[in-house]
């Protein structure tokens, strides 16, 4: 219960740490989720993934900024963004913190496969949390490759020309993958909308429950003994 | 069960020494959000992310190149026939990197530079990767 010492604002907290322990255990909750020891050979290297998630939340919030002006069709989508870019205060930061968020988020996650691979941290008991983050990695590049189309630029108009006929010469399945991204035989209105929810439903919906599982597998085995 | 020891054993080694996960990891952690966030808002403010003509069906602009990531793929497919660089860029590498590490145990380490050998293969990989990456930037057909 709060007790009778301490300032004004260490009781408030105290009061406020005591309404949730007594209803949810929150002290337990909080000290398995923070009361652990960071194995001491931990070193700069591991901070790859961590950086990997604070892009992924810087991308979550630009997004959605983003989104609140973005139209996806093919007449609107260059000029939406051309209004971000020109009308909407913060418009041209929060559009260029998002494309650089991108790329900085695929070479985090590179850097970290890189170090998590040579410190063959993925051997036994920890490779379910490999998989999930090979899984991640694939779901990080379709981000940026239906991110790309959005702005409707010449660049993003080719590279998803191309990208869908290199995806369209896979063997067997090619022509039914290109014909199911373009929703048809072009690129098009339903193309657009198809990138859009893939971009901002499917791949945040898959990412969000990928990290979770990520993260509770490291939470649950903790850092791997180094070599 | 040997697999559960080595669980428990990692949890327990948590315990004992290191460092306190909060605050002193916590504050490094902080530490280097701060920095990423000022390099990302360094990068966004002084190289914009510029606009671009519009989309051209009619119009094919020349040299044009995928995004970095992209860039191994897109010079191997140059070299190697396509059906072929497909099949492997999507239907063998990705289950491969996935499945590898169920035979850590039961075939790498069970010769004895096992692991000298992968990780060989997979610095080469690298190499590789960067290689093509930088034929690519530089354009070479």
């Amino acid at each position: 219960m709060a007790g009778e010492k301490g300032n004004i604002f260490k009781r408030a907290w105290t009061a406020v740490a005591d309404f949730f322990d007594e209803r949810f255990d929150m002290r337990r909750v909080v000290s398995e989720f923070a009361g652990h020891n960071v194995p001491a050979h931990v070193n700069w290297l591991y901070c790859f993934g961590g950086i990997t998630f604070l892009a992924f939340l810087i991308q979550a919030l630009t997004g959605i900024l983003l989104a609140f002006y973005y139209q996806p069709t093919i007449d609107q989508a260059y000029s939406s963004v051309l209004h971000i870019m020109e009308d909407v205060p913060f418009g041209v930061f929060i559009r260029s913190l998002h494309a650089w968020t991108a790329n900085i988020m695929i070479l985090m996650v590179i850097l970290h496969m890189l170090r998590v691979f040579f410190h063959a941290a993925y051997r036994p008991p920890r490779e379910l949390n490999w998989m999930t983050g090979v899984i991640l990695f694939f779901t990080t590049v379709t981000f940026g490759f239906s991110g790309y189309l959005l702005p409707m630029n010449q660049l993003s108009y080719w590279a998803t020309k191309v990208g869908s006929e290199i995806a369209g010469s896979m063997p067997f399945v090619g022509s039914e993958i290109q014909t199911f991204l373009l929703g048809g035989t072009k690129i098009a209105d339903a193309t657009l909308s198809r990138f859009y929810a893939i971009h901002v439903i499917i791949l945040p919906i898959a990412i969000s429950v990928l990290l979770g599982l990520h993260f509770l597998m490291v939470r649950k085995q903790g850092i791997a003994d180094p070599l | 069960m040997q697999m559960a020891d080595q669980t428990q054993r990692n949890q327990d080694s948590h315990q004992e020494g290191g460092v306190p996960f909060f605050p002193d990891h916590f504050i490094k952690e902080m530490s280097v959000v701060a920095l990423v966030l000022a390099i990302v808002s360094f990068l966004a403010t002084l190289m914009p992310m510029p606009m671009g003509a519009p989309a051209d069906p009619l119009k094919t602009p020349v040299g044009i190149k995928p995004e970095w990531y992209f860039l191994t793929v897109y010079q191997i497919l140059k070299y190697v026939p396509r059906n072929i660089g497909i099949a492997f860029t999507f239907l063998i590498f990705p289950p491969f990197l996935m499945l590898f590490p169920l035979f850590y145990n039961s075939v790498i380490t069970r010769f004895k530079y096992g692991r000298l050998i992968l990780h060989t293969a997979g610095a080469l990989g690298v190499i590789t990767a960067i290689f093509f990456t930088m034929l690519a930037y530089l354009g070479f057909e």
